[in-house]
């Protein structure tokens, strides 16, 4: 226990001291939450941007009605006088509105009355003023329609037919945890990221340095070694974790999620499911760094395999999001699978079992600790000792 | 005491060691003596417990390495030949690490660290970190790491390699301080007159086997030659031949 103790100490000191590895790995917990919060505000903003859409028409005078149905709708009116296709190709307008003289004429006849909608369909930024326009107008001519079946003693029902029905049953919780996928993908990923740098220097940097073998010399049974290693390289993958997690939560809580529709509450009583559902991946997210950094030749091709293992956290968002299967208690027991799904449960305001938290912390520590066994019987390895 | 029985050792084809045995006792200096690449840090890494040997064993204070593994790297201090220190450690957090993993109680560790910076003579850099120190400087860190535990043994590998004049001497005479006190001190090195006006005794390896082991006037005779270099290279070339 001291020898852990004086192997764990020593780690710390030298992995909160070399400032430059800390840096870049304390990045991350702080740009997760500032990538969340970017990425949010603008799918808000796009989602309540209902600016008026400013419409040039030519020959407004000759349908009242109808440009009445759409100012009422957030459409400003101009009159537009020019030649409307040059206007469009010189990308002056981005679409004009004709209404034919004869209008009145024809709609009294009850002839089939055309407008015409000017634009250019190649431009990807006008298709949303376009489809809104026309939606608007085929709005106002259905109302005209059961207005004229009306007063021919007809129900308009009976031109309806088929209609689908939206029924969304997902609640407004539920459908800001699906939005909130990549909170469990940030909250992991920086738990492989922040141990990431002592992980490595602990290990395939003490070869490279040659002070591997000073150590090896010491009467101390090398599972100790690794432990004291493993504990202080998830110490600091824990506390960036622990960070990540805070700020995107406060992160959520600061958004104007309501504008989407969504809700996002967090009890006080959550805070500490979310901390126990994680707590084991840090251990396992250095585990695997420790034994890649052993099994590594040299410092740069271990930061080339641990580098790859940051993809982890991300598989199981992925996987569900093609394979939407449902939750059965055998995935808790798979490490990274059942954290993220938990985190979203939690966040989601579903129940989780007292058995998943139960199962996916044992399987967890269970894989981590094994790993561990694994490296420490690498580290008796003359080929692994001398690089 | 230290002693090597019959090692031998191979890393795939090549047979680093054949056989190789010797002994270190108290009280004297050992040297190990050859030419490079003739076996001798191989040697010395069975004897730290880095490697495992094919046949053979290593024994220290009667503890056998390769079964009583811990017990017997208490009883021993290394200087290794790369230097390997913390560069963001200083000097005396190098010597309490390491007191610690020998399981050194804090106050005892503190005496001897204070012990061995006068020792060393390393007031001045004691508290810095390592990172920029020069050869010598490091140097010491080393060997203060090798004698934190106060170790009946001592192993040194070339510790004069690359070191200036003034820290070369100083070295020499830590280990005749060490022999004084007792210890049981054996030190590498391909330099031939530092082994001779330093060593009690002298082995020497080439070809992964001892060619000759004895004090320096019998290595002498035995290689029928008055200076102690020819002799070296005639009994180096005697092993190869054969």
């Amino acid at each position: 226990m001291k020898l852990l103790g004086a192997v764990y100490r020593k780690e710390m000191i030298d992995g909160l001291r070399d400032r430059r590895s800390l840096l870049s790995s304390f990045f991350f917990p702080f740009l997760a939450p500032l990538f969340i919060y970017g990425l949010m505000t603008l799918m808000i903003e796009q989602n309540t941007k209902k600016e008026t859409i400013e419409l040039p028409v030519i020959g407004a005078e000759h349908a009242p009605a109808l440009i009445q149905h759409l100012v009422e709708n957030g459409i400003a009116i101009t009159p537009f006088t020019e030649d409307a296709e040059q206007a469009i190709r010189d990308k002056t307008v981005d679409l004009v509105l004709e209404i034919p003289a004869d209008y009145q004429a024809s709609m009294a006849a009850f002839e089939l009355t055309r407008v015409g909608m000017i634009h250019d369909g190649s431009r990807n930024d006008t298709r949303a003023t376009v489809s809104r326009v026309r939606q608007l107008i085929r709005n106002y001519s259905n109302e005209l329609n059961a207005l004229r079946l009306i007063s021919r003693g007809i129900s308009p029902r009976l031109i309806q037919g088929v209609q689908p029905k939206n029924e969304d049953i997902a609640s407004e919780e539920q459908r800001a945890a699906n939005l909130l996928n990549y909170i469990p993908i940030y909250v992991l990923m920086a738990a492989f990221v922040c141990g990431l740098g002592l992980a490595i220097d602990t290990t395939a940097g003490e070869r490279e340095r040659r002070s591997l073998e000073p150590l090896l010399i010491n009467p101390v049974p090398r599972l100790m070694l690794i432990f004291g290693k493993w504990l202080a390289a998830s110490t600091l993958s824990a506390v960036g974790m622990f960070i990540t997690l805070m700020l995107c939560l406060w992160t959520m809580l600061a958004l104007p999620l309501d504008e989407l529709g969504l809700r996002f509450s967090l009890e006080h009583s959550q805070i500490p499911l979310l901390v126990l559902a994680i707590l084991p991946v840090p251990l396992l997210a250095c585990s695997l760094q420790l034994l890649l950094g052993l099994f590594a030749k040299s410092f740069k091709d271990a930061q080339s395999y641990i580098g790859i293992l940051v993809i982890i956290p991300v598989l199981p968002s992925l996987v569900l999001q093609f394979y939407p299967v449902t939750t059965s208690l055998w995935m808790y027991l798979i490490p990274i699978l059942g954290q993220s799904l938990m985190i979203k449960e939690i966040l989601g305001a579903e129940p989780v079992a007292v058995s998943a938290y139960f199962l996916s912390l044992i399987s967890t520590l269970a894989a981590s600790v094994s790993i561990c066994f694994i490296a420490a019987r690498l580290l008796n390895q003359e080929r692994v000792i001398q690089g | 005491m230290i002693e090597v029985s019959g090692l031998r050792k191979s890393f795939g084809d090549v047979t680093a060691l054949k056989s190789v045995s010797f002994s270190a006792q108290n009280a004297k200096v050992t040297g190990l003596l050859g030419p490079n690449g003739a076996g001798k840090s191989t040697s010395l890494r069975v004897l730290y417990g880095l490697i495992k040997p094919d046949i053979g064993w290593a024994k220290i204070d009667g503890l056998d390495v390769s079964l009583e593994r811990l017990k017997a790297q208490a009883r021993l201090g290394v200087l290794p030949d790369g230097h390997g220190l913390y560069a963001r450690l200083t000097a005396r957090e190098h010597m309490a690490f390491f007191g610690r993993l020998h399981g050194i109680s804090p106050d005892v560790l503190e005496q001897r660290s204070d012990e061995l910076i006068r020792m060393l003579d390393m007031q001045t850099i004691a508290d810095r970190r390592t990172e920029g120190f020069s050869q010598g400087e490091r140097m010491k860190v080393c060997l203060a790491r090798a004698l934190i535990h106060s170790p009946d043994n001592i192993v040194l590998d070339e510790p004069t390699n690359g070191l200036d004049v003034m820290t070369t001497r100083k070295v020499r005479e830590l280990i005749n301080e060490l022999k004084q006190l007792g210890l049981c001190v054996l030190f590498s090195s391909h330099i031939m007159h530092e082994v001779s006006r330093l060593c009690d005794e002298i082995v020497i390896i080439a070809e992964g086997q001892v060619v000759a082991q004895g004090v320096p006037d019998a290595i002498r005779e035995s290689a029928g030659e008055d200076n102690l270099e020819d002799a070296f290279v005639i009994l180096s070339e005697r092993a190869a031949r054969l």
